[in-house]
């Protein structure tokens, strides 16, 4: 019975088919072209101390640097495979759009419209800014006191318009020049062309360090919004994203969970933590459902640490800017961060 | 005829072949637009021209069509329009003063003077102008004062780092009284001229038409001016807080993209200038001096006019310039038309494609229309030829 035959054969084929690779996995030309050109291309800021910085030397440091970094080293097993491209506030979305980097990490605000409208998904929050300003001492302390001042801005950021705004929200009138790039607003406001330069307070605490007097200078303690910064990718290539998003949560994750770079070792080979366990890829298999090796998360916690080291290491205690935690701690100690499981 | 002998027309060819390359172009652009947007469509990137009509969100600390940030991304436009086309304007007519008194003085039989003219056009032609705004620009602010620190004009008027803050009238009919008078006397010195000319012309007597001019053009309508300043009250710019508040400000970042446009473009014009003159025979001047015309009288009535032919082709070439490289102001933050269409609004909106399009398009057309009017300029002083 030939009708009923071919069938049969068609079939067993296809399952022969699923089952002799480990699994079938939706196509990602995102990944398969970051693992056969053998490094990330990552957009991040021109230069933003405790962010994206790269000193004389051009090594790159910084909070976003760190998660390219520990994205690397989950797809290629290497934190340094990575190329930053700098980015303007202009250029960012041009240089996302057209595939010249494979995402953003870069002080750049998740907003509805750009999610609707750019062709952008934000993968999670890596850092939670809020805007201030910074002004000359003696000048003002609180927001509210810039009622008549200049402010310097970046033009086309969301300070622009979260300080207009602002501003009429609370009847204040300030007036507002907008330069092109951060370091020509932040060059104006320290040529005395305005009384104040606005951006995120984490961003500030980076930039004050590059004024002519920082010890002149206060970054205000008050804020003017929220602005929640992380992972930038482009729309579609859904395996991509996934991986984006979930190492982001890894390191979250890892530092919940006690999982440092000095212990992983010691982690993946004792724990007996069932969610420690498939971070670290001792079971369940989490990196081969994504197309990655078992390792992902361990190469990635190993090379560059869990999120409260890199955090600690670049904008926290242990670095120039000297931020506390604040919102960006874990939510079991008072903060906004929180992962879903590794389940 | 046959269709053969059609084909082989020599008129049919070419008109032909003008279709066929017509429609190639044609072909070509509609395949690049639909190609973009379908592209963009797979990519989820916003288009059309919908964000025209959205709201801009944004402050913009000098403009003058009343935009404020309630207005659509449309009033912004308009707001850069008006800005690149005022700081074009003033640019042009200073940059042409000076290059012209530049251009003369390099003629000069006065060394230290023809040497001091050389040395400028040879220094600012010679240096990018990105440069020159970025000196201005700091070289304005880093030399103004503090607010605090004000230079005080009559006690009216205040200099300082955040610009020249000049006291406001409350009621503009008054001046618009007085501008009346100021047209109505600039139209009487013209038909006084023209009088004075044919009387001339006529009957060989000079009349001495400046000083009607200083009667009609400057005279009556200053009093008129003084009239309205007395008339109205005043909106006197008072320190309070960071700055002074009421007025009108004139922005440091107007004045730096001025003086940078003007003294870079001075010295092109002066070059033209300089060929213009030179161009006139040497046996013109000559004739001149021989019925008798003083210096300055060759130069008003023989030289200049016949040197104005060679020099406007160029000089419109120097005038698009001006237009084009006023986008420099976004370097320095003057909310030109590149700066906050460009800048903010695609930033906010995302719609590169149509921005940039738009924007060119407006370039376009400034453009044209300067080099219309500079044809038409062209044209009206060429040499009759009978």
């Amino acid at each position: 019975m030939p009708s009923i035959r071919l069938p049969l054969a068609a079939a067993a084929l296809a399952l022969a088919a699923t089952s002799a690779g480990a699994q079938q996995l939706a196509p990602s030309p995102t990944l398969d072209a970051i693992k056969a050109r053998g490094h990330l291309e990552c957009g991040v800021h021109l230069g933003l101390p405790g962010f994206s910085f790269a000193n004389d030397r051009g090594e790159w440091s910084g909070i976003d640097v760190d998660y390219c970094r520990a994205l690397a080293a989950a797809i290629l097993g290497d934190a340094t495979k990575v190329k930053f491209t700098p980015t303007s506030v202009q250029q960012r979305w041009p240089v996302l759009q057209s595939g010249q980097v494979d995402l953003l990490s870069r002080n750049t605000t998740i907003t509805f419209s750009r999610n609707a409208t750019l062709g952008v998904n934000f993968q999670g929050i890596n850092f939670y800014e809020g805007q201030t300003f910074v002004v000359r001492k003696g000048t003002a302390t609180v927001p509210k006191d810039l009622d008549g001042a200049s402010v310097c801005v970046a033009a086309g950021s969301t300070e622009e318009k979260n300080a207009a705004d602002w501003a009429k929200e609370n009847g204040i009138k300030i007036s507002i020049i907008n330069f092109q790039k951060n370091d020509d607003a932040i060059a104006a406001y320290d040529s005395g062309r305005c009384d104040a330069y606005t951006a995120g307070i984490g961003a500030l605490a980076g930039q004050r360090i590059k004024l002519k007097d920082p010890d002149n200078n206060i970054v205000m303690t008050e804020t003017i919004s929220n602005d929640p910064q992380g992972p930038t990718t482009r729309w579609g290539d859904e395996r991509y994203q996934l991986v984006v998003r979930w190492v982001l949560n890894g390191m979250i994750a890892a530092e919940a969970l006690g999982v440092t770079s000095k212990n992983v070792d010691e982690m993946k080979a004792k724990s007996q933590n069932a969610e420690v366990r498939r971070l670290l890829g001792v079971e369940g298999g989490f990196g081969a459902m994504m197309g990655l090796s078992n390792d992902w998360m361990y190469n990635a916690i190993k090379q560059v640490g869990n999120y409260g080291e890199s955090y600690e290491r670049t904008v926290g205690m242990g670095s120039p800017l000297k931020l506390a935690r604040g919102k960006n701690e874990l939510w079991t100690k008072g903060g906004l961060l929180f992962t879903p499981p590794f389940q | 005829m046959t269709l053969a002998a059609t084909l082989r027309d020599r008129k049919v060819r070419d008109v032909l072949a003008q279709a066929a390359v017509a429609i190639g172009l044609l072909a070509l652009l509609v395949y690049f637009v639909r190609n973009a947007s379908e592209n963009m469509l797979k990519a989820g990137i916003a288009s059309g021209f919908d964000f025209l009509w959205r709201q801009a969100g944004i402050d913009v600390q000098f403009q003058l069509t009343g935009y404020t940030s309630a207005s659509s991304n449309l009033g912004l436009l308009w707001a850069g329009i008006v800005n690149t086309l005022l700081i074009s304007a003033v640019s042009i007519a200073a940059a042409t003063a000076l290059g012209f008194a530049i251009g003369v003085a390099r003629l000069s039989r006065n060394p230290l003077l023809s040497g001091i003219a050389g040395a400028y056009v040879e220094f600012a032609r010679n240096i990018p102008l990105l440069f020159f705004v970025l000196i201005w620009y700091f070289g304005v602010v880093a030399s103004l004062p503090a607010p605090r620190a004000s230079i005080g004009l009559f006690g009216i008027a205040f200099l300082n780092n955040r610009g020249l803050t000049i006291p406001l009238p409350n009621e503009a009919a008054p001046f618009g009284h007085a501008l009346l008078a100021l047209a109505a006397g600039i139209a009487l010195q013209l038909a006084v001229v023209a009088w004075a000319r044919r009387r001339q012309e006529r009957t060989g007597k000079a009349f001495p038409v400046w000083r009607s001019g200083l009667l009609l053009v400057l005279g009556i309508p200053a009093l008129a001016f003084i009239h309205a300043a007395l008339a109205t009250a005043w909106d006197v710019p008072a320190l309070r807080g960071f700055n002074y508040r009421g007025g009108f400000v004139l922005v440091p970042e107007f004045v730096a993209l001025f003086a940078a446009l003007t003294t870079y473009t001075a010295a092109f014009i002066a070059e033209i200038v300089r060929a213009g003159i030179l161009a006139v025979p040497k046996g013109q001047i000559e004739a001149a001096k021989a019925v008798g015309l003083s210096p300055s009288q060759t130069l008003r009535l023989v030289t200049i006019p016949q040197a104005l032919r060679v020099m406007v082709p160029p000089m419109t070439s120097q005038y698009l310039n001006v237009v084009k490289n006023s986008s420099f102001g976004a370097a320095i933050a003057y909310p030109d038309v590149v700066s906050l269409f460009m800048g903010s609004a695609l930033n906010n909106t995302g719609q590169a494609i149509e921005i940039i399009a738009i924007t060119l398009a407006l370039y376009l057309a400034i453009s044209l229309a300067v080099s219309a009017f500079m044809n038409w300029y062209n044209a009206r002083i060429a040499l009759v030829t009978r």
